[in-house]
């Protein structure tokens, strides 16, 4: 009898999760269009993002009052009371990776509608972007699948990202002495920032998965020590 | 957040307006204004003495079993307001079905016996294969039938507590009730027999409107839609309304400062 018990209870937070989740699906869109706009330099697919991120606060405030109700009235304990933390955690990212396309999208016209562009410094960044990309996808598979060594692959997967991050500063800073060509290399190094950012997000949420699955927090990767040394 | 699925069968609202209820000079409720929603399940919580279990049985006349109980104000059942001079309170209990704190079951009767003893008292003349089909189409609707079905003959005192219970609410469902009312039905069961019930009230929703009184606010918070607090001001003081409202509501953020200390438990 114990084991059909509570059959809404269990559905109910089996659609929290995948409400949650989802979060990740339109992060994906949004960085899919982020980085079209940054290729194409087109200024309304970023102005379409900037709009878009409603979606996703929407859903924020969504999940975020859904999992107030369920600690409220159904009481998780256990695994069930981990999912529920590790989702709380995980909206907050996905309300943040939001955020990030968003600046992406703020940044791309403020170098004009034809900025003198770098294409080896833009493909770089294309290249973080897709990486942001690949990421969050693995970040959700880890949660639904609840691996822990996938969630854990994250962080090597984050050091390429990482690795661009830095060269991108470099060659702007050795970019040369063009007043406009500065102007735009900086502004890539700071998209390149944001993507560097959605990289970490995705670890974080992969380090809830190994939580959720072995009920112990740690943090994959120390930020205060210094980077391995990259090539 | 309670998903919303249409109901099966639109059961009926209760309209409570300006509700005293009186045992002698004893006030018990003062003036209570509520609407049990239809199709819903409302929880009526509050301390020991605060008039929830008088409440609820004012809801089908029930409270009039002791002496000296009267009532001031109007409960209006699908149009009709069960305290009308001309409304006989036998016919209210068929439509206001109850089920209790400890299960019931008539001890000298079977299984199918107990779920048929309703359709008999209210002196409906059924057909065998009738009585058949509503034991079974009962039994089914408390969630009983699969562990009963072979042994239907059986006394219904030998099956476990929370099955017990499950049957008294078959009993009470037979006669095809439009509200069902509860008090506190689980204080008696084992954790898992009231998860059991539990799902069964969620599942009951679809054809009935549900109050269920419990002092367990857990179970309040996991098996219903609504909540209602009531609450006494002073020893000897009759029970008030205080707050009715959504249960997440009541449980994440009530608007009455009493019942924000009752649901942490900081009350008493």
């Amino acid at each position: 009898m114990a084991h059909g018990s509570r059959t809404q209870y269990r559905e109910e937070l089996a659609g929290l999760e995948t409400r949650t989740l989802e979060g990740l699906d339109l992060v994906v869109t949004q960085i899919d269009r982020v980085v079209e706009a940054a290729q194409q330099q087109d200024i309304e697919l970023a102005e379409w993002v900037i709009s878009d991120d409603d979606r996703i606060d929407g859903r924020y405030l969504e999940v975020h009052q859904h999992i107030l109700s369920m600690l409220a009235l159904q009481a998780p304990v256990a695994g069930d009371l981990r999912v529920i933390a590790a989702l709380l955690h995980t909206i907050k990212h996905i309300e943040r990776m939001g955020d990030q396309c968003v600046n992406v999208a703020k940044l791309l016209p403020l170098a004009g509608h034809e900025p003198p562009r770098h294409p080896e410094l833009l493909a770089k960044l294309i290249q973080m972007g897709r990486l942001a990309r690949a990421e969050v996808i693995q970040s959700k598979q880890a949660f639904v699948m609840r691996d822990a060594t996938l969630a854990e692959d994250l962080v090597l997967q984050d050091r390429e990202i990482n690795r661009l991050n830095r060269e991108i500063f470099r060659d702007a800073v050795d970019i040369g002495d063009e007043p406009d060509v500065r102007e735009w290399a900086m502004t890539v190094t700071m998209m390149a920032r944001a993507f560097e950012r959605i990289g970490d997000n995705a670890v974080d949420i992969g380090e809830q998965v190994a939580f959720v699955v072995s009920g112990l927090f740690r943090e994959f990767s120390d930020s205060s020590t210094p980077p391995p040394a990259a090539g | 957040m309670t998903t919303a699925t249409p109901a099966a069968t639109e059961a009926k609202r209760v309209e409570v307006t300006d509700l005293d209820i009186y045992y002698g000079s004893f006030h018990a409720v003062k003036s209570v204004t509520m609407t049990v929603q239809p199709n819903k399940v409302t929880a009526i919580i509050g301390s020991s003495g605060c008039g929830k279990s008088t409440f609820l049985r004012s809801l089908n006349r029930m409270h009039e079993l002791i002496e000296g109980a009267r009532v001031e104000g109007s409960v209006i059942l699908d149009g009709q307001d069960i305290y009308a001079s001309d409304v006989d309170p036998v016919n209210v209990r068929r439509q206001v079905g109850m089920v209790f704190q400890s299960p019931n079951p008539f001890p000298t009767m079977s299984i199918a016996d107990n779920v048929a003893a309703g359709l008999r008292l209210n002196s409906r003349k059924a057909k065998k294969e009738e009585l058949d089909e509503v034991v079974e189409r009962s039994l089914r609707g408390a969630n009983l039938w699969e562990e009963v079905k072979d042994r239907l003959d059986r006394p219904g005192m030998g099956l476990s507590g929370g099955q017990q219970q499950r049957l008294c609410i078959a009993r009470a469902i037979a006669v095809e009730p439009e509200v069902l009312l509860m008090d506190e039905p689980c204080s008696a069961l084992d954790p898992v027999a009231t998860l059991a019930i539990e799902d069964l009230i969620g599942d009951l929703k679809e054809n009935y409107t549900i109050v269920i009184v419990t002092h367990n606010m857990q179970q309040a918070a996991r098996a219903s839609d609504l909540t209602a607090f009531f609450n006494i001001r002073e020893s000897g003081d009759p029970g008030e309304l205080v707050e009715l409202d959504r249960t997440d509501k009541i449980f994440s953020n009530p608007e009455n400062k009493a019942t924000e200390d009752y649901v942490s438990g900081r009350f008493g």
